[in-house]
């Protein structure tokens, strides 16, 4: 469905220079500022895949998302949505595709919602039918009637957010590209968002490409995450995945009464395992024990047990390592 | 004729939306209306005050150039009417990231962003320009008949197109710089050469408005053929002949510049 | 007094150097407005090329070419609006947020208005006035403007700019009442423009006519000032010229004051 290979994208600005000075003397030198956005990315999706494209800010998400909705031409590089080449075939390509930015607005801001829709379909060139059975999708999953003939400015953010999302959706797009959206949205409405997403998803096998910082949204969402930073792939690959390759680190935190006695464990030992595997951790103050260990090598009940022995126990806490906690590790690895 | 069907019935429901919005404000729109008629009176009124101490100007009479000056408004008019979205190009859309809008929809960039925007401001410009050919008609300045009717349309449509292609031109640089609007100001502003039969000026003057931004071919040089015996060939002709080069030169520019295009954020 | 000018002087400080903040492109604005000029300019000197006798409404071929370029310089200076800020705070509703706060409102503009005037004096007032004087001495083989009417004119911009200033004070409440102040503004320049002198001499209009402009505060605006500079007042009249600006400024002070009282009481009457 998707095809994107080694794209590239350049920004090239004049350097600016500081005060008056630097006004005039930036009329005449020719000087430039090159930075590339987006550094030779590929990847591959499928149809009716749903796809969390993350990075931190300024990583290069937004361009990419604009090359392949066809806003901007990669540098270099092609990318092929559904066999069309977006910077060549534009008008093509956005009969295809459906686009959310969550901070802005698509609809006619003075209209009512109703009449957005209308124009919408007249520019999609959706027959009556369609359209028809359309909206009774869409006003059943996105709850649209409730403020269907209120202008736009009117919305709440929650509400636009929903007619912007039924709104791209209007002539059954084959690929929908969502930027940020569950930016600033309260819990409720962020699951009303999501639950609609995976409804479109599943009734019309749309492909769904979705950029955000919130891990809420891929943890509920997506089978398969896109990490990018510095304008570099970085990671791609399933989520579980993800989480056993990065996240394999488990942490076992227990409450002993008898602290003292916990040095007396041989570890080695009693997990079968290196010491490189696991770590230990004491805090006589508090009386706690902490051990971080590798979840695939490191069988859990071997580390109470061994504790148990020698102490009794009063609270045990088994902690699985977040995927914000992952997400991070991997920025911070590449800084 | 399939497509320039649908872009037909697009036009009107796009421009139908704009109008409700327009509608709502009943008062500005009179307001606007009367500001752009002032304006263009006061230039007539010039001229009827400095005709109080000339029998004529380098040959022309008062009401020949009264045409010319009423001429001139008709295709300033339309183009103003039509296109005064490009300004917000030029201004803010590019460099707000705006523009993105533009690029996601399967209808052509230049054709949306016409039709967001209907200036009514325009037809003060227009009454004045049709009140003043109407006089010419009533004074029996002008050559009435079926060619010269059928040139004027011609004539006022080509230069409409002119002015579009200058004023596109001149925002498609945003696209390198971000915001054009100076440049686009200083451009359309020269216009104001127009009115007045180009010889008074100097050559380097009258150069620039013929060859460089060639309002001259929007109003002095077609008006003339209303008034004297030239023939259409060499003024209306021309006249869509520069229309065309120059439409050709600019909506190029304006594509080349969108694949320029960098969207905001960075 | 040191704390009147210590209150307002930001105000204009401020505004200027928001002005100078523009830079690049943005000088090519200037050279836009200077092409209205160069426009009558060449229509002048064609309409002289034209005429039968020497001089037009009074005045010589020379002193048109001075008359063109001066009343683009006085206008640039004396014409600033302070409607269209006001017609700003109107419509954001902050002009209440200003009558709370310990200084005079239109005082405020005034003061930013000088700035700008600051602002045009530098660009480009006095480029395109030592190039028209230099063209005078070198083109037109004519003397430099004397000491005394240039000190004279320096006097009499600054009354009109007050004028202008306080007419289009009076002229910004109409933002109380309309929101689309902007094709008011375009009728007011248009109508402006041919009172003031700025589009053709006083002196061109039939004399009942040139009477009645010279009675309006317009006049005061740009054709008196240029008129001064070109020196065309003898001594007796130049002193009612003044005086008449000075009586303007009174006038169109007490009036502005008036009719700020009534539209800001409306206005807290009606809650804003």
């Amino acid at each position: 469905m998707i095809q994107v290979t080694h794209i590239s994208k350049e920004f090239v600005s004049p350097k600016k220079y500081p005060g008056l000075k630097g006004a005039v003397k930036g009329l005449f030198s020719n000087e430039k500022v090159r930075k590339t956005a987006v550094d030779d990315i590929s990847f591959h999706i499928s149809e009716g895949e749903i796809v969390g494209y993350i990075g931190s800010n300024g990583a290069g998400k937004s361009t990419t998302i604009k090359m392949m909705t066809g806003i901007l031409t990669p540098t270099t590089g092609q990318c092929l949505i559904n066999g069309i080449d977006p910077s060549k075939n534009r008008m093509e390509n956005a009969q295809n595709i459906g686009v959310v930015f969550g901070q802005r607005t698509q609809l006619w801001w003075d209209l009512p919602l109703s009449e957005s829709f209308t124009i919408l379909k007249e520019i999609y060139n959706v027959s009556e039918e369609d359209y028809k059975s359309r909206m009774d999708f869409l006003n059943e999953v996105l709850d649209l009637p409730e403020f269907f003939d209120r202008p736009v400015r009117t919305l709440s953010l929650g509400q636009r957010m929903r007619a912007d999302l039924g709104a791209a959706l209007i002539h059954n797009p084959k690929v929908l590209y969502l930027d940020e959206p569950t930016i600033g949205l309260d819990i409720v409405v962020k699951d009303k968002i999501r639950d609609a997403i995976r409804q479109i998803n599943a009734q019309y096998r749309t492909t769904v490409i979705l950029t955000t910082h919130d891990i809420g949204d891929i943890e509920e969402l997506c089978s398969r995450i896109i990490i990018i930073d510095e304008g570099k792939k970085i990671y791609d690959g399933g989520l579980e995945e993800l989480k056993n390759t990065y996240g394999a680190v488990r942490k076992v935190t227990m409450e002993v009464r008898r602290m003292e006695r916990i040095s007396e464990i041989d570890w080695e030992n009693r997990l079968h395992a290196n010491s490189s595997l696991f770590t230990v951790q004491t805090d006589s103050e508090k009386n706690l024990l902490t051990v971080s260990f590798d979840k695939n090598r490191i069988q859990v009940s071997d580390i109470i047990s061994s504790v148990m022995e020698v102490s009794d126990v009063k609270d045990i806490q088994i902690q699985e390592t977040e995927l914000s906690e992952i997400v991070k590790a991997i920025y911070r690895h590449r800084i | 004729m399939q497509k320039l069907k649908r872009y037909g019935r697009l036009y009107r429901v796009l421009v139908s939306q704009f109008l409700k919005t327009i509608l709502q404000s009943r008062v500005d729109f009179f307001i606007g209306l009367l500001g752009f008629f002032f304006t263009q009176i006061m230039g007539i009124a010039f001229l009827y005050l400095v005709f109080e101490q000339i029998p004529d100007l380098q040959g022309w009479t008062l009401d020949q150039l009264i045409f010319i000056y009423g001429f001139a408004q008709i295709p300033r008019g339309i183009d103003h009417l039509f296109t005064d979205n490009i300004w917000m190009v030029s201004w803010w859309m590019v460099i707000d990231g705006d523009f993105d809008r533009y690029m996601l929809r399967p209808m052509n960039v230049f054709f949306q962003v016409i039709c967001e925007k209907l200036q009514p401001d325009a037809l003060g410009e227009l009454l004045v320009g049709m009140i003043l050919i109407f006089l010419s008609i009533s004074k029996g300045v002008l050559i009435v008949d079926a060619a010269h009717i059928l040139c004027f349309f011609i004539s006022v449509s080509a230069g409409a197109v002119i002015y579009t292609s200058i004023k596109l031109f001149f925002a498609t640089i945003a696209f390198w710089v971000k915001q054009s609007g100076p440049f686009l100001q200083v451009a359309y502003n020269l216009a104001d050469f127009a009115k007045y039969p180009t010889e008074i000026y100097s050559k380097g003057v009258r150069f620039l408005i013929t060859w460089v931004i060639p309002f001259a071919f929007v109003a002095y040089l077609p008006a003339s053929y209303f008034l004297i015996e030239k023939s259409a060939l060499a003024t209306i002709g021309l006249e869509c002949l520069i229309a065309l080069i120059f439409w050709i030169v600019a909506y190029s520019f304006f594509r080349y510049g969108i694949s320029r295009y960098e969207s905001a954020g960075n | 007094m040191k704390k009147f000018i210590r209150t307002y002087l930001p105000f204009a400080s401020n505004e200027l150097k928001r002005n100078m903040a523009y830079k690049g492109a943005f000088y090519l604005f200037t050279l836009c407005s200077l092409f209205g000029s160069f426009i009558q300019y060449y229509l002048w000197m064609a309409i002289y090329g034209s005429a039968q006798g020497a001089k037009l409404g009074s005045l010589t071929r020379e002193e048109m070419v001075v008359y063109v370029f001066m009343s683009y310089v006085t206008s640039s200076l004396t014409m600033i609006s302070v409607s269209r800020e006001l017609g700003k705070d109107v419509v954001k509703g902050s002009v209440v947020m200003n009558l709370i706060k310990p200084i005079d409102y239109r005082l405020s503009l005034i003061a930013k208005g000088l700035g700008t005037m600051v602002y045009h004096f530098m660009m480009p007032g006095i480029f395109v006035w030592a190039g028209l004087e230099f063209y005078k001495w070198y083109a037109l083989g004519l003397p430099v403007v004397n000491i005394g009417n240039l000190l004279l004119y320096v006097v009499s911009v600054i009354f009109s700019f007050f004028i202008y200033v306080l007419f289009d004070f009076c002229f910004g409440m109409i933002a109380f009442f309309t929101t689309y102040i902007f094709g008011m503004q375009m009728a007011k320049d248009a109508l402006l423009s041919f009172l003031t002198g700025q589009l053709i001499p006083l002196s061109f209009f039939p004399e009942i006519v040139e009477r009645l402009f010279e009675f309006l505060p317009f006049s005061s605006m740009v054709y008196t000032p240029v008129m001064i500079y070109l020196g065309k007042y003898g001594i007796s009249e130049l002193w009612f010229v003044l005086g008449r600006q000075l009586v303007w400024v009174v006038l169109l002070y007490l009036l502005g004051s008036l009719l700020w009282k009534q539209v800001t009481r409306r206005m807290i009457v009606l809650g804003g």
